[in-house]
């Protein structure tokens, strides 16, 4: 039996999809078999960023309303033989299309056959929201360093609390801006952690690559070197259990008397770096 | 066994209602004593006025009026109040909320209201945009970066007592302070209340007899 894990942050464009898809390729790199669901219905992004978006046949709410089986509508990725799949979203009709109750029941159909099912939550705290929390055991809240989506969080953090799910929320701090931060002209990780007094999952670094990969369909984690990568790849081995340090703010640099002394001290030191 | 007792007493005269008696007896009895004391000359102006006294009996509202109805047509008597030794649950409910400090330790968050009745002490954090709501006075231990509200909806006499210095609202009744426009000191020591003037102002805790000596004397004057 898998577990169901909503992906949301009150607050639109801090990351969710990207984080739902990015996480989703993650865990399937691991060899779990995970499903997807969009819920952003109206509004579909996640089929675009996986490179599903031209196999759509049947949507969610195709299957709410019994047009279709629900394997009928799931969306097979081929990059990662059977582990990766995608329920898409209606395009055609608005948040209300379904209410709790489908949500929960397609959710309860899936979670025997995937190790994860993600639910990608639309922005906002209306319907959508609801729908997402439903089904969901646990909640990832995604966060940026900035005061609005911060903000936005501890709303969203404050009516999970009042609908608690299985497990506490988890923070993940995504588009963190290295230099920024480490300036001092965003809030930092602690800062923000502390604040809305939820563990903490991950941070993911902003970065150009983000967007470009996909642009083309392909999820950025695709690519093992990339810092943003790097750090969907812990979150996933996190969820798995595993224990992993997080990842430095800041790129160690050496001030001029410690360079000094390693020039002195010889090759010893500087292979420890 | 009369059911309608008159007492004197130092502060004045009484009905006593005998517990016992059926209401109905009660209202005849009344009518009958009235009767019996009333002045026939209508030109004395001295009006004699009573307290009832129901014992361990409730009077519901309308047995109150119909006692009073009857007061009525004796011009020379007047009824000052009904004493009961008894009061309902729900009142005594009411007066224990009033009288208790809650002690209270969670997080507000962004867009939650906690509404409560009477004193509140306050260990949890406020995050920006959550409001806590009261009747009574509220002290604050933890974190306030959101609104507190105390002596809803319109008691003047309440205080906010702790550091407010991060919070993005003051309010005590109907008057209300946004914190960033004036000059909270940084200290758990700060008296938020409403002057003479019925305007915001805000002391040190050091000088609460003279901010409400009121309050000062029921916490016993101990600081």
């Amino acid at each position: 039996m898998g577990k169901s894990i909503v992906i949301t942050s009150g607050k639109g464009g801090v990351g969710k999809t990207t984080t739902t898809a990015n996480l989703g390729v993650s865990l399937a790199l691991m060899g779990k078999r995970v499903c997807l669901v969009d819920l952003d219905i109206g509004l579909r992004n996640l089929d675009v960023i996986l490179g599903l978006d031209n196999r759509i046949m049947y949507d969610i709410v195709d299957v709410a309303e019994n047009r279709v089986k629900l394997p009928q509508a799931l969306i097979k990725d081929k990059r990662f033989q059977d582990l990766l799949y995608l329920l898409p979203a209606a395009q055609t009709t608005d948040k209300n299309a379904l209410d709790e109750k489908q949500v929960k029941t397609i959710i309860d159909e899936l979670k025997p056959d995937f190790d994860y099912v993600f639910i990608d939550c639309p922005a906002g705290i209306e319907q959508g929201f609801v729908n997402s929390i439903a089904g969901a055991d646990g909640a990832i809240v995604v966060t940026t360093p900035e005061i609005s989506a911060v903000r936005d969080a501890d709303r969203v953090i404050g009516l999970l609390d009042q609908h608690p799910l299985k497990e506490a929320p988890k923070l993940l701090i995504n588009r963190i801006r290295r230099n920024m931060m480490q300036e001092g002209d965003t809030m930092d990780v602690d800062e923000i952690t502390d604040h809305l007094g939820i563990d903490l999952l991950g941070i993911i670094f902003d970065d150009d690559d983000v967007i470009s990969t996909s642009n083309h369909g392909e999820p950025v984690v695709l690519n093992p070197n990339n810092p943003a990568s790097q750090g969907y790849r812990n979150v996933a081995r996190r969820m798995e259990g595993q224990t992993v340090p997080l990842m430095r703010i800041d790129q160690p640099k050496e001030s001029f008397w410690s360079k000094l002394v390693h020039l002195f001290k010889g090759k010893n030191n500087q292979s420890t770096k | 066994m009369q059911s309608v007792i008159l007492k004197g007493t130092q502060d004045g005269y009484k009905l006593f209602f005998r517990q016992s008696a059926g209401i109905n007896d009660i209202l005849v009895d009344l009518k009958r004593f009235l009767d019996k004391y009333k002045v026939q000359n209508s030109s004395t102006p001295q009006v004699i006025h009573f307290n009832i006294l129901t014992g361990d009996r409730l009077l519901t509202e309308e047995d109150k009026n119909k006692v009073i109805s009857i007061f009525k047509t004796y011009p020379n008597f007047q009824i000052d109040g009904f004493i009961s030794n008894v009061i309902t649950r729900s009142k005594a409910k009411i007066i224990r909320e009033r009288n208790t400090v809650k002690t209270i330790s969670r997080t507000i968050r962004n867009g939650q209201v906690i509404r409560l009745n009477g004193d509140v002490l306050f260990f949890g954090d406020i995050h920006e945009g959550g409001k806590l709501v009261t009747t009574g006075n509220v002290y604050i231990l933890g974190n306030v970066y959101g609104i507190v509200h105390a002596g809803v909806p319109n008691s003047e006499d309440k205080l906010v007592i702790g550091n407010l210095h991060n919070a993005q609202q003051v309010r005590i009744g109907e008057q209300f302070d946004i914190v960033a426009d004036k000059n909270i000191s940084n200290t758990s020591r700060t008296v938020a209340y409403i002057n003479d003037l019925h305007v915001l102002d805000y002391g040190d805790v050091k000088n609460l007899k003279q901010i409400n000596p009121r309050f000062y004397n029921r916490i016993g004057g101990i600081i």
